[in-house]
C-alpha cells in the first residue's frame, strides 16, 4: 500500500509539494483510550480482575466462553463508567445496550467481544487540557463517546522462533474496559500527552482506574493525519491509526515521529485521504518508528449486533444524580482553588495537584493549620514531594501527619526554628516518626538568650577582624562567613538575629 | 402394570409410597434402553451414575429423609444441555469429548429435585434441524415407524418419550425443536414463554429464541417438571422474574368460556388433509369442553419462516464462533492459526451447521445488516404485535403443530427449504417469546401420530397445561403407544 | 454500514467464518445459500409502519444486574481439561503466522 505511487515523482504536483515546509502542515489527532476499571470482578463474571496471578487461575466458564455460560454484567462497572462519563461533562445514555464485535482471536474466548456499538453508554462530552503554549488557554477537546466492554486474554508469542505454538493466557478476559474516544480536537504530540496526562490523572482522583500503564490499565491508540495548505487548497493525508502505545512518552514520540512520516510520504506521493483507506501502524519501541501492521482483508467486518444474551440497561435521573452527588473535586477545579484561595502560583498549584488526591489534602490540611499557603506549599512542594519520592512511598504512608507537619511550621513561622534547623527537625521526624518537638529535644535546639548572642557575636569579630575589614570597605556579602562560624560554634543561633546583631555592632 | 407404561407423577407416587424402589425403576428403564437403543439411537450416552443415584436416593429414603419432588423418577436430557462431568455434545462432532465442569440450571434443578439423570438424547447438531438427521452420532429413528424421522431437532428426547425408554425428557426449542417432535412421535412438548426457563447451561444455538422444555407422554407431566425448572436465575440475564406458580395447581378448573382462536389461514394452505381432519375433530372437543372457538388472524405470521431463517443463523454464527479449536476438545491438523480455524471447522461442523453459520455470516457482514437482521428483527416486532393483537380477543390460539406428520428419513436432507416448512407454525412463538405446547390429537390413517398446538400469553402455560390436560383427559390420544418391535410404514 | 456493497462470494464469507470447504463444497454451499436468500427475500415485500422498533429479544425488561463480588474461580486444571492441546498452564495454539521464512 506504501508503495502505490498515483502521482510520478517529477510531475508539477510534487515540485508545489516539494515547496510546502513541515512547519505549515496542521497535525490532527484523536485519540480512543482503554482503561481499566477498577472492579473487585470481572465485567460479566466473578473472576477476580486482579494482575499478575498465574495463568489461567482466574477463569470460569463464563469468560472463557464455555458452552452454555452466559454474562451478567457488574453493577460497579456501571457505576465507575458513569461516574468517569460525569467528570468528562459526558451525556450519560439513559438506555443502553450491548452488542457482539465478531472476530477470531485465540485469546477471544467467545470469537466475539462483548462492547457497544450504538448505545454507548457517555455520550458526548469534553475535557479542558491546559496548554503550555504562548496564549496560556485552556485547551478543549471534545469527548465522542465511552463505552464499556470486556477485554480479552494474553497471547504469548515466541520471539525466538515462528513455529512455536503461542501460549494463551485468559485471567484478563472479561476484565471491564472503558474505551474513551476523543473527537479530532488534538493539534500537537504536546496536547495529546497533556490529555491523557490529565484523563489518567481525574480517572485517578475519582477512583475508576489507577491508569497503570506498565500493568496496560491505560492503553491508548492514535489517530493521526495532516491538513497541509497547497495553494488555495487544503490538503488531507491518509488517516493512520497507531497502536500499541503504552507509555505517554510512546505517544508523544510516535505522534511526531508519524507526522513527519506522513509528511516526507505526502511529498514522495501525493496521496491523501482520498486515496488510501485508514492503516493501522504498529510503534516500536526499539526503533522509534511506526511500521504498517499486516492485516487480514475481512478484519473490519466485525459483524456486530446485538448480543441477544443480555438485555438493556436503563439508567435513571435519579440513579446518575446520586452518582454525582459523591463526585469530589475535580483536579482543575483543585487547581483553581489553590490558585485562587490559597494564592498558590498556578505552576505551584499543578505540582501539587498533579501528586493526586491525598496530596492535595495533606496540603489543604497543613495550609489551613499553619495559615501560611506559601510556606506550606514551600514545604510540601519540595521537601516532602522529594522524601516522597526518595523513599517510594505515597502520601498516605508518610510517616509525617498533616498535624504535626502543622506544627512544625509554626515553629518555623514563629522564627522559633529557622529553614535549616527545620529542615532538620523534618528529617528526625520522618526517620523516627516523631513529633516536631521530641525531633527539636533530640537535636538538643533550644532558643538562645540575648547576652549569649551578644557573647558569641562579640567572639566572632574579635578573632576575625580581617573579615570585619572586608565589611567595613563595602563587602556586605563578607558576613555570611561569620554566621557560618556562628552557626558551628552554636547550631541554635538563628542566622537573621546574628547577622543583625554582627551588622549593628559592626556598623558602631 | 409396568413402569414404562405408568405416567411420571404415578412413579413418583409410588416411589414415594416404596411401592417400588428408584433402583428398580432406573434398572427398568436402563433394561428398555439396552433392548431398543440400538434400533432408535434415541439416547447418545447412557448416565455410568444413574444407578448409583437411583441407590443413594433408596437409602435416604430409608433412613427418613425428606427428599425432592421428583426423588427416584429417572428423566432423559437433551444433549445441549450440560452435565457436570458428563460428555455434552450438542450433536457434534466439535464437542464430542467435551464434558462441562458444570451444570445447567436446570439439571442443578432437577437435581436437587432428586430426579435421577438416565442419559442424554440425540439430537440435530447444535439443534439445528427438524429431523435430528444432522446429529454426528447417527439420525434416530421414530418408534411409530423406524423408517421416519422423529422430528427435531430434539428427537432423541421425543423418541425415548414415544418408546417409554424414560418416563419424561428434556428438550429445548428455538423454531420449533420441542413441538415437532413431540407432533412427530405422540407425544406432549412444552415450549415455555422466553425466560421463564434459565438457559444457563443450555448450549446456545440462537439465544434470543432458545427455551428449555419439558418433553412428556402427558400435559399433567410437563406441569409437574415445569415446577421443577421454572423460575427467574440470576445467571441467566434474559430469564424473568415472573412469579412462578404451581403449574399442577388449576387443571382440573374447567374450560367452560375459555376463548380459542384459531387461525384459518393456518389451516388451508399447504396442511396435510388428514391433519386438517384431525384438528378439526379437535375443535370439537374443545367446544364440547365449554370453550369459545373465535377467529382470529395473525397476518405477519406468513414471514415467520423468513424472519427466522435471517436471526437464527445471524445469531448461531456468532454464537459458534467460539468453536475455534483453541478451547474444546476437537482440533483439526494445521501449520498456522488460520488454517487451524478453518479445518477445525470445516471438518468439526457437519453441513447443515456450516450452511447457517454461513447464512448468518452472510447476513451480518458489512452492508447487510439492515437489510437482514434488522429488517427481520422488525418484522418479529410486527408478529409479537399481531398476537399482542389476538390475545386481546382469546385466551389460546389453535393449530397444528406441523403441516404433516413425520417424513421418512432422508426425504428433506437434500432440500432445506421443505425442512425449513416444517417448523411454519412452531417457529413464531419463538420469535414472539410466547410458550406453545403440542399435544397428540387422532393419529394418521396409517397410524402416524399428529399434533395440536397450543399458543398462549406469555407466561400463561398454566392455561396451556390446563386446557391440554383436560383435551387429553377427553380424549386418551396421547395414551397410544407405538407397538413393539417398532415397526416401518410406508 | 455501507448503501451499495458488492456482492460477497461464498468464497469470501467461508473465510470470514473460517469454514474451510473445498470447491465442491464451495459450490453446493453457494446454491444453497442462493436458494435461502431468495426465499427470504420475501421480506423486503413487508411492509413496515414507519417507527416500528425492532424486536431483537424475546424479553423486554431490563437491568439483569450484579453486585462486584467475587466468586471462586474453576480450578486451572477443570478449565483445561477439554482444550486440545495445554501444558498445563496455558492454552497452546498454533503461531498465528505460517512460517514462511524458511
Amino acid at each position: 500500500m506504501e508503495d502505490t505511487v498515483l502521482n510520478p515523482t517529477s510531475s508539477p504536483q510534487s515540485s508545489n509539494r516539494r515547496a510546502v515546509r513541515f512547519d505549515d502542515a496542521q497535525i490532527i489527532i484523536g485519540l480512543e483510550v482503554h482503561v481499566q476499571l477498577d472492579t473487585d470482578s470481572k465485567l460479566f463474571c466473578g473472576c477476580s480482575t486482579r494482575f499478575g496471578e498465574a495463568a489461567n487461575s482466574q477463569t470460569c466458564v463464563v469468560c472463557t466462553g464455555m458452552p452454555g455460560a452466559l454474562p451478567v454484567i457488574n453493577q460497579r462497572a456501571l457505576e465507575l463508567s458513569i461516574r468517569a462519563g460525569l467528570s468528562l461533562n459526558c451525556q450519560i445514555a439513559r438506555s443502553t445496550k450491548w452488542d457482539r464485535k465478531n472476530y477470531f482471536y485465540p485469546d477471544l474466548p467467545k470469537g466475539y467481544q462483548i462492547s457497544q456499538f450504538d448505545q454507548p453508554i457517555c455520550g458526548p462530552g469534553h475535557l479542558d487540557i491546559e496548554t503550555s503554549d504562548a496564549t496560556g488557554q485552556a485547551r478543549r477537546i471534545r469527548i465522542e463517546r465511552a463505552h464499556l466492554e470486556e477485554d480479552a486474554g494474553k497471547s504469548i508469542h515466541d520471539e525466538s522462533s515462528r513455529r512455536q505454538d503461542s501460549k494463551i493466557d485468559l485471567n484478563r478476559t472479561g476484565t471491564p474496559l472503558l474505551e474513551i474516544v476523543t473527537q479530532p480536537d488534538i493539534r500537537t504530540a504536546a496536547e495529546a500527552k497533556a490529555f491523557l496526562s490529565e484523563l489518567k490523572l481525574i480517572l485517578n482522583y475519582i477512583d475508576v482506574s489507577d491508569c497503570n500503564m506498565q500493568q496496560g490499565n491505560l492503553r491508548c491508540d492514535a489517530n493521526v493525519n495532516l491538513h497541509i495548505p497547497l495553494g488555495d487548497e487544503q490538503i488531507a493525508t491518509p488517516i493512520v491509526e497507531i497502536k500499541n502505545l503504552n507509555s505517554f512518552r510512546a505517544v508523544e514520540r510516535s505522534i511526531t515521529h508519524e507526522a513527519q512520516r506522513q509528511f516526507e510520504a505526502w511529498q514522495e506521493h501525493g496521496l491523501t485521504i482520498a486515496d488510501a483507506p485508514k492503516q493501522t501502524r504498529g510503534w516500536n519501541d526499539h526503533t522509534q518508528t511506526t511500521t504498517l501492521q499486516r492485516e487480514k482483508e475481512d478484519s473490519a467486518d466485525y459483524r456486530y449486533f446485538p448480543d441477544p444474551d443480555l438485555i438493556a440497561v436503563k439508567i435513571e435521573e435519579s440513579q446518575i444524580q446520586e452518582i454525582e452527588s459523591q463526585l469530589e473535586q475535580l483536579p482543575a477545579d483543585l487547581r483553581k482553588l489553590l490558585a485562587e484561595q490559597y494564592n498558590l502560583k498556578s505552576a505551584d498549584a499543578s505540582v501539587i495537584v498533579s501528586q493526586g488526591r491525598g496530596v492535595v489534602d495533606y496540603f489543604l490540611k497543613v495550609a489551613d493549620g499553619c495559615e501560611d499557603s506559601k510556606i506550606a506549599n514551600n514545604w510540601i512542594g519540595q521537601e516532602v514531594l522529594r522524601q516522597l519520592n526518595e523513599s517510594n512511598q505515597t502520601i498516605e504512608q508518610y510517616p509525617v501527619s498533616p498535624q504535626q507537619f502543622t506544627d512544625l511550621l509554626k515553629l518555623v513561622i514563629a522564627g522559633t526554628l529557622d529553614q535549616t534547623r527545620g529542615k532538620e527537625v523534618l528529617n528526625a521526624m520522618v526517620a523516627d516518626c516523631i513529633s516536631p518537638e521530641e525531633a527539636v529535644q533530640q537535636l538538643g535546639i533550644k532558643p538562645v538568650d540575648n547576652n549569649e548572642l551578644v557573647s558569641l557575636c562579640e567572639k566572632l569579630i574579635d578573632e576575625n577582624q580581617d573579615v570585619v575589614e572586608q565589611i567595613q570597605s563595602g563587602n556586605g556579602k563578607a558576613i555570611g562567613m561569620l554566621i557560618g562560624k556562628a552557626r558551628k560554634i552554636n547550631p541554635n543561633a538563628n542566622p537573621g538575629l546574628v547577622k543583625a546583631m554582627l551588622s549593628k555592632m559592626i556598623s558602631a | 402394570m409396568t413402569l414404562s407404561a405408568l405416567n411420571a407423577d404415578v412413579i413418583v407416587d409410588q416411589l414415594n409410597a416404596g411401592e417400588v424402589t428408584a433402583t428398580d425403576c432406573v434398572q427398568h428403564f436402563l433394561d428398555r434402553i439396552q433392548i431398543h437403543n440400538a434400533e432408535l439411537n434415541a439416547f447418545i450416552r447412557v448416565s455410568e451414575s444413574a444407578l448409583e443415584q437411583a441407590e443413594a436416593i433408596d437409602q435416604r429414603r430409608k433412613s427418613g429423609e425428606s427428599l425432592g419432588s421428583l426423588a427416584g423418577l429417572p428423566i432423559a436430557i437433551k444433549d445441549g444441555i450440560c452435565v457436570s462431568g458428563q460428555p455434552t455434545t450438542a450433536g457434534s462432532k466439535m464437542l464430542e469429548n467435551f464434558s462441562p465442569p458444570y451444570d445447567a440450571t436446570i439439571v442443578e434443578r432437577l437435581k436437587s429435585a432428586d430426579a435421577i439423570i438416565i442419559g442424554k438424547t440425540n439430537m440435530d447438531e447444535f439443534a439445528m434441524g427438524s429431523s435430528t438427521e444432522n446429529s454426528f452420532f447417527g439420525p434416530t429413528n421414530n418408534p411409530w415407524a423406524t423408517n421416519r424421522v422423529p422430528g427435531g431437532s430434539s428427537g432423541g428426547s421425543a423418541a425415548c418419550v414415544a418408546a417409554r425408554l424414560a418416563p419424561v425428557a428434556i428438550g429445548s426449542d428455538t423454531g420449533g425443536s420441542i413441538r415437532q417432535p413431540a407432533s412427530f412421535c405422540g407425544i406432549t412438548g412444552l415450549k415455555p414463554t422466553y425466560g421463564r426457563v434459565s438457559r444457563y447451561g443450555l448450549i446456545a444455538f440462537a439465544s434470543s429464541l432458545d427455551q428449555i422444555g419439558p418433553m412428556t407422554r402427558t400435559a399433567k407431566e410437563s406441569a409437574l417438571l415445569m415446577s421443577v425448572i421454572a423460575g427467574f436465575d440470576p445467571r441467566d440475564s434474559t430469564s424473568s422474574k415472573e412469579q412462578v406458580s404451581d403449574f399442577l395447581t388449576g387443571l382440573e378448573t374447567p374450560l367452560a368460556g375459555l376463548r380459542i382462536g384459531v387461525c384459518r389461514d393456518h389451516l388451508n394452505e399447504g396442511l396435510d388433509v388428514e391433519v386438517k381432519t384431525k384438528i378439526n375433530d379437535a375443535i370439537s372437543v374443545f367446544k364440547q369442553l365449554g370453550a369459545n372457538i373465535e377467529e382470529i388472524e395473525l397476518p405477519q405470521t406468513k414471514s415467520a419462516i423468513a424472519a427466522y431463517y435471517i436471526i437464527a443463523p445471524c445469531e448461531a454464527s456468532s454464537n459458534l464462533a467460539r468453536y475455534d479449536g483453541v478451547r474444546y476438545t476437537f482440533r483439526a491438523q494445521a501449520n498456522d492459526l488460520e488454517e487451524m480455524y478453518r479445518n477445525t471447522r470445516g471438518q468439526g461442523f457437519g453441513d447443515e451447521v456450516k450452511q447457517r453459520i454461513m447464512l448468518g455470516t452472510y447476513a451480518l457482514s458489512s452492508g447487510y445488516y439492515e437489510a437482514y437482521y434488522l429488517k427481520a428483527s422488525k418484522v418479529r416486532r410486527m408478529i409479537k404485535q399481531d398476537y399482542d393483537e389476538a390475545f386481546k380477543k382469546v385466551d389460546l390460539i389453535l393449530g397444528p403443530t406441523t403441516p404433516t406428520p413425520a417424513f421418512k428419513l432422508g426425504q428433506h436432507t437434500q432440500d432445506p427449504l421443505a425442512m425449513y416448512l416444517a417448523d411454519i407454525y412452531t417457529v413464531s412463538a419463538n420469535l414472539a417469546g410466547i410458550p406453545a405446547i403440542s399435544v397428540p390429537v387422532e393419529p394418521s390413517s396409517t397410524g402416524l401420530p399428529i399434533g395440536l398446538q397450543l399458543q398462549g400469553r406469555a407466561f400463561e402455560e398454566n392455561t396451556l397445561l390446563r386446557a391440554a390436560h383436560q383435551f387429553q383427559n377427553e380424549t386418551l390420544w396421547h395414551t397410544a403407544s407405538p407397538s413393539e418391535p417398532w415397526r416401518t410404514q410406508s | 454500514m455501507s448503501e451499495t456493497p458488492e456482492q460477497p462470494t461464498v468464497n469470501q464469507v467461508a473465510r470470514l467464518a473460517r469454514i474451510h470447504l473445498d470447491d465442491q463444497q464451495l459450490t453446493s454451499s453457494g446454491e444453497k445459500l442462493e436458494q435461502i436468500l431468495e426465499f427470504v427475500s420475501q421480506l423486503e415485500q413487508v411492509e413496515l409502519p414507519k417507527d416500528v422498533e425492532p424486536f431483537f429479544g424475546a424479553i423486554e425488561s431490563v437491568n439483569a444486574i450484579r453486585e462486584d463480588n467475587l466468586q471462586t474461580s474453576v480450578p486451572r486444571e477443570k478449565i483445561l481439561d477439554n482444550a486440545p492441546e495445554s501444558d498445563g498452564e496455558f492454552y497452546l495454539v498454533p503461531p498465528v503466522f505460517r512460517n514462511t521464512d524458511s
